[in-house]
């Protein structure tokens, strides 16, 4: 059964078609079956009942005037056209006589040719038969009644013209609503999927707000009979992952929190060290100094990791309105030890809404990257954009390779042998102020060789 | 974090400074790596004992704000009520709050854990250097009246209607920058790198609380300034 259902889904799948489209199908099929199976049962009783009741009138007809020409012949003893005359035909009609071997007809045009043998046979025979004969262009009843005188019998023929004509515009119809009921069903189908898809829509969206990091969205319509269950489970979901996440921020703030003290009492210890370290016997000397830059590391680490928490909690957020030019150009050349800055003289005016600490924590980690890893910072330059401003760190170092360029910024990124961005927090805790900023990060090649680490803010011009 | 200097002081006498720290490894750890940068330093394990360590008069006390019997901020309180020792507070946390109530309560900078002593060198060094010996246009600075204050920059001593109005050596420092600029805007990126020794990456919180202390101090309404003008989107100066 799952066999046939997987391979079901699969067809389905394959061809592209959604859950609405099988839905409009599905009811279109559904109604046009439907549909056809009542039209044929009416056709076929409302064609079954018409016919009968044509027979049986054409038959009494037929018996009325077999039974005027038997007494015609009989007992009135009249030659064979007075009783054709006699007979209560209209010109629809035609009415044969076959008598003492002999063929009479009421109308010259029909000759016994027109019936058939098996029907003749029979009422000469002497058993009343009726059959459906096609005369010329026209379907006719044919009825017999055999007379008294053996090898005698009266043929009638009745036309049926109308009542084909009845039942071919029957059908037609049918037919036509057929087609009109299938197409109403998928109608039908279109505006019932759209109505229950709809609720389904909002539940996307939610879905995808999670997805991008909005942890607070939550699904609505958890009191909905059908729909209920799904958003209850999501939203559980939803606060599991929540609170999970705040404790994971909490949780690495308070390890990193308790870690502060014995690092003052480590760096101190190590520092001083280090500043005696000719004081030291030639065989520690190597120890201690790969002690010292571990430790220096480790320290570096903690801070990062306590700062990118606090930074994740959203708290101690100021947004002051800084001149873009003057920040950069401060911090980049701080951190460089040495002029790097170049700036686009459309920039000069750019003011951005900003945290200055996190921009300036942006800027000095971006420098201090080309310098560890970049083989030095070539140069910083700060552009003007479309409402925007445009800050690049070039190096000449060796560059990121492509499918690396988004990963560098995740935590701990880890690429290749080579460990790119530090102790692993810092392209993080910067990629994380940029976005709290509403700007944008990425990383280029730069012509020439090395990369290019480019942060776009939005800025505005001010005057004065 | 702010770029450290490079290479080692000497001073002429030997700052002391007073550290009152709980966690007795870091606080000898401390003290021989502030020993090592030529300071002599005086250990106190508590905030009762910080206090009366007060009387042997330290150039600098360093305060860790997480002390075990007392609040930290309340014994740098003490500490205010009776003497305008330059206090540097010793936090582990960053958050706004306790930066900004650790200088509200007194202290004259901050530094955070983990914490060298190089670092904590630049910062003493900053906040015991002596006031500008030249104004803004270098001529010596001259007694500068603002109103019922009187600033005389090289006597340290200011004084509002004839009465000296005590301040702490930063808060002086800051109210002697505005009046060096002789009523031009001095913004906080400034005032941290001549008062604080910060250079670029200064915290302008320090900037904003100290403004408010001296406030607080020198003027009529410190509510509705008139003497220590904010400059909207720029920094401050004084009203000349």
């Amino acid at each position: 059964m799952s066999q046939g259902g997987r391979a079901r889904g699969g067809l389905w799948r394959r061809l592209r078609i959604g859950l609405r489209d099988r839905v409009i199908v599905l009811f279109g099929v559904l109604g046009l079956a439907l549909f056809v199976a009542l039209a044929l049962t009416v056709w076929l009783l409302v064609s079954h009942f018409l016919v009968n009741q044509r027979m049986t009138t054409v038959v009494d007809e037929a018996r009325v005037n077999a039974a005027s020409v038997q007494s015609g012949l009989g007992q009135l003893g009249l030659s064979v056209p007075e009783v054709m005359d006699r007979l209560a035909t209209n010109g629809t009609t035609f009415a044969l006589l076959s008598t003492d071997g002999e063929w009479y007809a009421s109308a010259p045009r029909q000759g016994p040719g027109s019936l058939p043998h098996a029907l003749v046979h029979l009422a000469r025979s002497g058993v009343p038969a009726t059959q459906r004969v096609r005369v010329g262009d026209h379907l006719m009843a044919a009825v017999a009644i055999p007379l008294d005188r053996a090898g005698d019998a009266y043929f009638e023929l009745f036309p049926l013209d109308d009542l084909n004509r009845a039942l071919s515009i029957l059908s037609l119809t049918l037919v036509g609503a057929a087609v009109a009921v299938s197409l109403i069903a998928m109608a039908t189908g279109r505006v019932v999927t759209r109505l229950a898809l709809r609720p389904l829509a909002a539940l996307t969206d939610v879905a995808a707000a999670v997805a991008r990091g909005d942890l607070s969205a939550r699904m609505p319509g958890e009191k909905d009979p059908d729909l209920g269950g799904l958003a209850r489970s999501f939203n559980h979901t939803a606060d599991a992952l929540e609170r999970r996440v705040a404790a994971d921020i909490r949780f690495a703030g308070d390890v990193s929190h308790e870690l502060r003290t014995p690092l003052t009492t480590m760096l101190n210890s190590i520092e001083l060290v280090q500043h005696r370290r000719d004081e030291l016997p030639p065989a520690v000397r190597e120890p201690v100094d790969l002690l010292t830059e571990d430790l220096r590391r480790f320290s570096r680490l903690v801070v990062d990791l306590i700062d990118i928490s606090r930074y994740e909690a959203g708290v101690d957020a100021d947004r002051d309105t800084l001149r873009i030019v003057d920040l950069v150009r401060a911090a980049a050349d701080a951190t460089a030890g040495r002029p790097v800055t170049v700036v686009d003289p459309a920039a000069k005016d750019l003011v951005v809404h900003a945290d200055k600490r996190r921009l300036e924590r942006v800027v000095a980690n971006l420098v201090e990257n080309a310098e560890l890893h970049g083989g030095g910072c070539l140069r910083v330059c700060v552009d003007a954009g479309k409402a925007s401003v445009l800050i690049g760190v070039e190096d000449a170092g060796p560059g990121v390779p492509p499918e690396q360029r988004e990963r560098i910024f995740e935590r701990f990124a880890r690429t290749g042998p080579r460990r790119v961005g530090g102790v692993g927090l810092g392209l993080a805790i910067v990629a994380s102020h940029v976005a709290w900023h509403g700007g944008r990060i990425w990383v280029e090649d730069r012509e020439g060789g090395g990369s290019r680490f480019l942060v776009r803010l939005p800025a505005e011009e001010v005057t004065g | 974090m702010p770029e450290v200097p490079d290479g080692r002081h000497t001073w002429r006498v030997a700052p002391s400074v007073l550290l009152v720290e709980d966690d007795d490894r870091v606080r000898r750890a401390l003290r021989l790596a502030l020993e090592d940068e030529g300071f002599t330093v005086d250990e106190a394990a508590d905030g009762e004992q910080g206090l009366r360590q007060l009387a042997a008069r330290p150039d600098v006390v360093l305060l860790d704000v997480m002390l075990p019997d007392t609040d930290g901020f309340d014994v740098c309180r003490s500490i205010r009520r009776n003497s305008d020792v330059p206090v540097i507070m010793v936090t582990a946390r960053t958050g706004s709050q306790d930066i900004v109530a650790g200088l509200e309560a007194g202290a004259d900078d901050y530094v955070t854990k983990p914490l060298v002593a190089k670092e904590l060198s630049a910062r003493i060094r900053a906040l015991l250097r002596r006031v500008a010996s030249t104004g803004d246009n270098g001529h010596p600075p001259r007694t500068i009246t603002v109103g019922e204050l009187v600033i005389e920059p090289e006597e340290g001593l200011v004084s509002r209607a004839g009465e000296p109005v005590p301040l702490t050596r930063t808060e002086f420092r800051l109210l002697a920058e505005l009046a060096a600029a002789e009523g031009r805007v001095r913004t906080r990126e400034q005032l941290l790198d001549t008062v604080w020794g910060y250079g670029y990456f200064g915290d302008n919180r320090l900037v904003d609380v100290h403004i408010a202390r001296l406030r607080a101090k020198v003027e009529p309404d410190p509510a509705h300034p008139t003497h220590v003008i904010t400059a909207r989107g720029m920094g401050y100066r004084l009203a000349l």
